[in-house]
C-alpha cells in the first residue's frame, strides 16, 4: 500500500510541475479533502497563488509567457508546494497507518515526506530557534532523551523530541512534521531533541547542523546491521567532523567514545567517580588501548568496558571529568547519587534501577548544565522521570499483579538489566522473548555473550518465547539453570498469559523482550486494556 | 582419575565477536556433564605457551583492529601450532580465525596479511558483506567421523550444521584442503552458495558463528572425542546426553533460515 501511494505522489508532483494552473485547482480540492482544521487557510493560500499566476498569464498572453510561468511553477513547487505536499502526504500516511493499525505509525509519514521533499528535515529544523540536540550511542538513547526533555521543559523550553524510539531519519522527519503547522512555516517548539541511530548520524548532522551532540556509549549491537563497533565509532566520528561548531558531550568511561575527541575538539566529558563494582565478569568490546593495542587496566570497571581505565604500556587514560556522579546506591526499583557539576554539586534520586540509568541521568544533566539550566531544576526533574517506552515500564494488571517491561537488545544491556534484579534476593518470575527480525538484529549469537548466569539463583520460573525462543532455552541450559523451571512457549500472547498465571497477586512478572517482541507484547497488553496504544 | 582436557583459547580479548564465548561454554559443559574436567588456557599476545599441552584449540573472529593486534604474534606461533595439528590436535577456527589459518588475507588495498597456512586456502577482501542464517550439509564428514570413532551418540544421525555468517572476505580453497561442508542455505566461503569452511586433519575452519557448537552438539562431541582419543587413546564412546533442547534449537534455526532474509551489502 505504501509503495502504491508513493508512486502516486511522485506522479502527482511531476504533473504538477508541468501544468501548474490546472493542478493548483486539483490540489486545492485534494487538500480540502485531506485537510483537517486548516482547510480555510489552505484554500485561501492556494487561491492567492492561483490569482498571482492568472495575472501573470493575462500580462503575458503571448508565447513568451512560458518562461515566467515555468519560473513561478518552479519557485512555487520547490519553496512552497514541495514542502506542503510532503507534509500533506505525511499526514495522509499517518492517518492511513493509524486506520490500518500497521506499525506504530511513526516512521511511514516521514518516509513519504522525504520521498517528496528530501530537504524536509533541514527546512523544518531551521525553524527551531533553540537549535537541535542529538543523542546517539548504543544504549540509553531513549531514556536519556526522555530525561533531557523533562529537564528542558521544566526550565521553560518547548521541546519537540522523538520519544517513541523511531530514530532513523524517516522517524525524525515524521516528528518534525507532526510538530509543524500545516504550511510548515512554524514549529510548535523552540528546541529539537532527537535520538539518532548511530549509522544515521552523518546524514542527520548534515541535515540539521546540531547545537550539541551526546554520545552515550558504544557496545556491540545488532552487528549484522552495522558491521563492527569500531566501524560504528568511525561513522559517528565522521558525523562529528561535519559539525565543528557543535558541542560534543562524551562518555569518558568508554574508551571508544572518549576517543571520538580526535574528530571534534569541542568536547565535554562525563563519567562515574565511584568504586562501584559489577557482578558481571568481562568486558567484551573495547578492552584494548586504542593508541597502542595493549590491554587496558580498569580500576574500577563499572560494567562492560566502561570504567576508569589506564593503559599500562603507553599511559593513555580516561580524560578528566567535567561532569560526574559519586556516592552511588541502588535498589531493584531506584538509584541515588551525588551529581558533580563544574559549579557545585547536588544529590539526585531517580526512579529507575541500575548504573546504566544513572549514566543516562548524568548525560542528561551534562547537556542541561551546558544549556545553563540551574542544578535545582535538573535534580528535581530527574527525580520525576519514569521509564521510556518499554524500557523499565511498570504496569499494574487489574488483578493486582505487576508487570515490569525491560527492553533488551545487546549483551551488555541485557547483563546490566538482569543484574538490577539481583539488588534484592527475592525469587523472581521471568519472561524472556527473543525475536530475530531486522529491528532486533537478525543474528541471535549475542545471547551467548550475555551473562545469564548472573540471575540463575534468584529465578522462580522462566518462560522463553519469541521467534528464537529455542535459542534462549538452550542458552539457559548452558548457564546451568534448573530446566524444570524453564518453559518454552513460542507464541508471545500465550507466553504472556502463562507468565501472568504463574505470578501471584502483589508479585511481579519481569518481562525481557527484544524490540519487536516488545512491540508485540505491548499490543497484547493494549488488547487487555493494560496499556494505551503505541503512542501514549 | 578423571580425564581432563585443556582448551586453548587464542586471543580471547582481541578475537571475540559474535558469541564465540558460547563455543567455549559448550565444550566445557558437555565435558562437565560427562565427568571430564576442563581447563581454559587463554592465549594472549606475548604469552609463553606450550601447545604440546593443548587438547583443543579455539580461535574466534575479530574486528579489523583486533586482527591487526594479533597477526604478528600468531605468525610467530605458526610452526608450533602446525606441528600439533599435524599430530591430530582438534581445532576450531571461526571467521577471522579461519582466515588467519590460511595462507594470507588480501585487503582491498592489495596488502597481504600473512596467515599460518594450516589450511591450503587464502582469503581476499570482498566488496560486499554476506550476512544471514546458514545451513550446511556435512554428511560426507559425518560419515568419516562415524568410521573414525564408533560413536553411539547423536553424531551419527545428524548431517547438518546451523549457524550465522557475517563476513566480507572470500576464502578460496586450494587442492590440499577440503571443504567442511556444502551450503544448503546461505552464502558460504566465496558467497556463491557452494563450499563452506575447510578441514585439515582435525582442524575445522568455518564462517559459522551463532554460536556454532551449542546448536550443533554432534560437532562439539566430535571435537571432544578427537581430544580424548589423542590424549588417552582407546576411547570408545562418549556418554550420551539428553540433547532434546539442542536439537529443538537446531531445527528451529533450520526452519528460520527458510523465511529469514539474508543480506548482501
Amino acid at each position: 500500500m505504501s509503495r502504491k501511494s508513493l508512486n502516486f505522489l511522485e506522479l502527482y508532483a511531476t504533473c504538477f510541475q508541468e501544468k501548474v494552473a490546472k493542478n493548483i485547482t486539483n490540489i486545492t480540492k485534494r487538500s480540502l479533502r485531506y485537510g483537517r482544521d486548516d482547510n480555510r487557510k489552505i484554500a485561501s493560500g492556494l487561491a492567492m497563488a492561483k490569482e498571482g499566476l492568472d495575472s501573470s498569464l493575462r500580462w503575458n498572453d503571448e508565447e513568451d509567457c512560458r518562461a515566467p510561468l515555468a519560473m513561478t511553477t518552479f519557485c512555487l513547487y520547490n519553496t512552497f508546494m514541495r514542502k506542503f505536499i510532503a507534509i500533506l502526504a505525511a499526514e495522509a500516511a499517518r492517518a492511513l497507518s493509524q486506520i490500518t493499525k500497521r506499525g506504530s505509525g511513526s516512521a511511514l509519514p516521514g518516509l513519504v515526506a522525504q520521498k517528496v521533499d528530501p530537504n524536509i528535515i533541514t527546512k523544518l529544523a531551521n525553524k527551531l530557534p533553540g537549535g537541535v540536540i542529538l543523542v546517539t550511542g548504543t544504549n540509553g538513547k531513549t531514556t536519556t532523551a526522555k530525561m533531557l526533555a523533562g529537564i528542558l521543559e521544566a526550565a521553560g523550553h518547548k521541546v519537540i523530541y522523538n520519544f517513541s524510539g523511531s530514530n532513523l531519519s524517516r522517524g525524525i522527519a515524521s516528528f518534525l512534521i507532526q510538530h509543524t503547522n500545516f504550511w510548515g512555516t512554524r514549529m510548535d517548539g523552540n528546541i529539537g531533541l532527537f535520538e539518532v541511530d548511530e549509522a544515521t548520524m552523518p546524514e542527520i548532522v548534515a541535515l540539521v547542523q546540531p547545537k550539541a551532540i551526546l554520545v552515550t556509549n558504544l557496545f556491540r549491537d545488532q552487528l549484522d546491521r552495522y558491521g563492527e563497533v569500531d566501524k560504528t565509532a568511525a561513522i559517528i566520528g565522521h558525523a562529528l567532523e561535519l559539525c565543528p561548531d557543535a558541542k560534543v558531550i562524551l562518555n569518558a568511561d568508554d574508551p571508544l567514545v572518549a576517543s571520538l575527541s580526535h574528530y571534534n575538539k569541542n568536547v565535554l566529558y562525563f563519567g562515574i567517580d565511584d568504586d562501584y563494582k559489577t557482578l558481571s565478569k568481562g568486558a567484551i568490546d573495547s578492552r584494548n588501548c586504542l593508541s597502542c593495542g595493549a590491554e587496558l587496566d580498569f580500576n574500577p570497571r563499572f560494567f562492560g568496558h566502561l570504567g576508569n581505565y589506564i593503559c599500562p604500556r603507553c599511559g593513555a587514560k580516561r580524560p578528566s571529568l567535567d561532569y560526574s556522579l559519586s556516592n552511588l546506591s541502588f535498589t531493584v526499583e531506584d538509584s541515588k547519587a551525588t551529581l558533580n557539576l563544574p559549579f557545585g554539586k547536588t544529590d539526585i534520586s531517580i526512579q529507575l534501577p541500575g548504573l546504566y540509568n544513572l549514566y543516562n541521568a548524568l548525560a542528561a544533566a551534562a547537556i542541561s548544565d551546558y544549556l545553563q539550566i540551574p542544578s535545582g531544576i535538573i535534580a528535581h526533574t530527574l527525580g520525576t522521570i519514569s521509564a521510556a517506552f518499554g524500557r523499565m515500564e511498570k504496569i499494574k494488571t487489574n488483578d493486582g499483579k505487576n508487570l515490569f517491561l525491560m527492553l533488551v537488545k545487546n549483551p551488555t544491556g541485557f547483563t546490566q538489566t538482569i543484574e538490577t534484579l539481583t539488588f534484592d534476593k527475592k525469587p523472581k518470575n521471568l519472561l524472556i522473548a527473543l525475536n530475530d527480525n531486522f529491528a532486533d538484529g537478525t543474528d541471535v549469537s549475542w545471547i551467548w555473550d550475555t551473562e545469564m548466569e548472573v540471575v540463575k539463583n534468584i529465578v522462580e520460573s522462566v518462560i522463553v518465547s519469541g521467534i528464537r525462543g529455542e535459542d534462549m532455552q538452550l542458552r539457559l541450559k548452558y548457564a546451568d539453570y534448573d530446566m524444570s523451571k524453564v518453559t518454552l512457549e513460542k507464541d508471545l500472547s500465550k507466553a504472556l498469559e502463562l507468565g501472568m498465571s504463574k505470578t501471584a497477586a502483589g508479585e511481579t512478572l519481569y518481562i525481557l523482550p527484544t524490540y519487536t517482541a516488545m512491540l508485540a507484547l505491548r499490543r497484547n497488553l493494549s488488547d487487555l486494556g493494560l496499556v494505551k496504544g503505541f503512542l501514549e | 582419575m578423571a580425564q581432563k582436557l585443556k582448551i586453548y583459547h587464542l586471543y580471547p580479548d582481541a578475537m571475540n565477536l559474535y558469541g564465540d564465548l558460547g563455543n567455549i561454554i559448550t565444550l566445557v559443559k558437555r565435558c562437565e556433564w560427562r565427568g571430564i574436567d576442563t581447563e581454559i588456557v587463554d592465549v594472549k599476545v606475548g604469552d609463553k605457551v606450550d601447545f604440546g599441552a593443548a587438547d583443543i584449540l579455539f580461535m574466534g573472529g575479530g574486528q579489523d583492529s583486533g586482527q591487526r593486534i594479533i597477526t604478528d604474534d600468531l605468525v610467530g606461533r605458526g610452526p608450533a601450532i602446525k606441528a600439533e595439528i599435524e599430530e591430530g590436535l582438534p581445532a576450531l577456527l571461526i571467521c577471522g580465525g579461519f582466515q588467519l589459518f590460511g595462507h594470507y588475507f588480501e585487503t582491498t588495498e592489495g596488502d597481504r596479511i600473512p596467515g599460518i597456512s594450516v589450511f591450503d586456502a587464502y582469503t581476499v577482501a570482498g566488496n560486499k558483506r554476506l550476512i544471514g542464517n546458514v545451513v550446511v550439509d556435512i554428511a560426507h564428514i559425518a560419515s568419516e567421523w562415524q568410521t573414525q570413532f564408533r560413536l553411539s551418540t547423536t553424531v551419527t544421525s545428524h548431517t547438518t550444521l546451523v549457524g550465522f555468517e557475517n563476513h566480507s572476505g572470500q576464502t578460496i580453497l586450494e587442492k590440499n584442503t577440503k571443504p567442511f561442508g556444502y551450503i544448503i542455505r546461505g552464502f558460504g566461503n566465496k558467497g556463491d552458495g557452494g563450499f563452506e569452511g575447510a578441514v585439515y586433519k582435525n582442524a575445522f575452519g568455518t564462517y559459522l558463528h551463532g554460536s556454532l557448537l551449542p546448536k550443533n552438539p554432534w560437532f562439539a562431541d566430535h571435537l571432544i572425542m578427537c581430544a580424548l582419543y589423542r590424549r588417552y587413546g582407546n576411547v570408545e564412546t562418549l556418554k550420551p546426553l539428553d540433547d532434546s533442547i539442542e536439537i529443538a534449537a537446531h531445527n528451529a534455526a533450520i526452519e528460520r533460515s527458510k523465511t529469514a532474509k539474508t543480506l548482501s551489502i
